[in-house]
């Protein structure tokens, strides 16, 4: 029943797309932005972010958010007013016009990227880029990951439950220094208890990481379109 | 980078470390806008990830928990940012290039690595924001200055002056972080009953009894 949700709220372009394809819209939006100078940013960033909206369903609704507001003024306000020569006037604030287009160069060049980055990873899920990983030569990731992602909720009861008894047996009030050493002992122990069990599970059912298969990569009718598209875009940028 | 099913599941342990402090710490933190936060995590993260070289003495292990804390990362809640994300898996390649480099596993290069990672977080911004945003790096260097001198409270006049206590705090912080780091590790290996990996050599013992 979730997974059909799931599959309703996919477009037509992005349930085409597998883990190569949306590698390589990322990698396509990526030359775009980072190739590209002065105006045409603009235009590319413009172009960018018409793709995405295709490909992906509500791509800038988690931009929006006053964190990246923030961090994008951070970016943008001291290159207006550190950059160049201050030759404009706006409401009596003097700024530089040449640190203005440069900064509306970043901006465009930090939203596009960000976007892009959070459509790809609520695209791609972790296994997939797991495999992919591992077929790049880091052998075991996937089965790494898959402890890792086991782990995690008996990691974070484990170490709660180490702090309040800490906590509780008064071991932050003296040698705090030690108490906290203590602490991540007790986490790092109980955790690896925890990988013990799982290790001797896989052993037990004759697991080797050099003999088992790579974790499936999704595949799609337009992964190979959505390369050449990433490919021919880099060739051409550089030659221009 | 080849390893044993026992070994895969310290690393991944170790990886699940890191990422749990990105994750929860790393998210309050950049909040927050605490002073050095990147600092404080960098050394946290490269604590966990030389605890781990401990447990794994060979090539690529503290690469692969950064690989594993990044993916973690990569899939995180809060949403991510690509300055994370880089300074994790440079943060543990420049650890892992120092303790590859080094052989056997010991205080003073697990001191180098905890010190070089961390300061990393200081020269980060001059590689990624002029790559990926394309800021120039003069305005780097000023955000660097303006923040340091808001840090330390001192004019940005004194432009070297700030760079070097920067420096300093940095590479006092990769320092504690390789020390903690060496000492639970050691301990925690006597406590858990694995055989320390830190075997000292023949002239070493020799030297020891003439002092003694």
């Amino acid at each position: 029943m979730r997974a059909e949700i799931a599959v309703d709220y996919r477009r037509p372009a992005q349930a085409s797309l597998g883990t190569y394809g949306h590698l390589a819209i990322f990698g396509w939006v990526l030359a775009m932005i980072m190739l590209t100078t002065d105006y045409v940013v603009l235009v590319a960033g413009a172009l960018c972010l018409s793709v995405l909206a295709l490909i992906y369903p509500n791509p800038f609704k988690r931009v929006l958010r006053l964190r990246w507001l923030i961090w994008m003024l951070l970016l943008i306000v001291p290159t207006i007013f550190f950059f160049g020569e201050h030759d404009s006037v706006f409401a009596g604030i003097t700024y530089s016009s040449e640190g203005l287009a440069i900064g509306i160069q970043i901006a465009v060049r930090f939203i596009v990227l960000i976007i892009a980055i959070q459509n790809l990873t609520c695209a791609v899920d972790i296994s997939s880029m797991a495999g992919l990983l591992e077929r790049f030569g880091l052998h075991g990731l996937g089965f790494a990951i898959g402890v890792a992602l086991n782990l995690l909720p008996a990691l974070e009861i484990s170490a709660s439950q180490a702090w309040y008894t800490l906590k509780m047996r008064g071991g932050l009030r003296r040698q705090r220094w030690r108490g906290c050493q203590l602490l991540v002992i007790t986490i790092i122990t109980n955790a690896l208890k925890r990988a013990e069990e799982v290790s001797l599970a896989a052993e037990l059912r004759a697991f080797s990481p050099e003999k088992s298969r790579p974790f499936p990569i999704q595949q799609g009718s337009l992964d190979r379109a959505s390369l050449g598209l990433m490919v021919l875009t880099v060739v051409v940028l550089i030659l221009v | 980078m080849k390893f044993t099913t026992r070994e895969l599941t310290t690393l991944a342990v170790f990886g699940v470390l890191w990422g749990i402090v990105e994750m929860s710490l790393g998210t309050v933190l950049k909040s927050l806008n605490i002073p050095f936060s990147g600092a404080v995590l960098a050394s946290i993260g490269l604590t966990v990830a030389m605890i781990g070289r401990l447990y794994v003495p060979r090539r690529g292990s503290t690469l692969f928990i950064g690989v594993i804390a990044t993916i973690l990362k990569l899939f995180s809640l809060g949403g991510i940012i690509i300055g994370p994300m880089i300074g994790i898996l440079s943060e543990a390649l420049i650890a892992e290039l120092v303790l590859s480099l080094a052989g056997q596993p010991r205080r003073r290069w697990f001191v180098l690595a905890g010190s070089l990672g961390v300061i990393w977080a200081m020269a980060q911004p001059f590689v990624t924001n002029p790559l990926l945003f394309g800021r120039s790096l003069v305005s780097v260097w000023l955000n660097m200055l303006d923040q340091g001198s808001r840090y330390l409270g001192i004019d940005t006049n004194a432009a070297w002056l700030i760079v070097v206590l920067m420096a300093v705090i940095h590479l006092a912080l990769g320092t504690v972080a390789g020390l903690f780091a060496w000492n639970i590790g050691r301990e925690l290996q006597s406590r858990t009953g694995k055989k320390p990996t830190y075997i000292p050599t023949t002239i070493e013992h020799q030297s020891k009894q003439y002092e003694g």
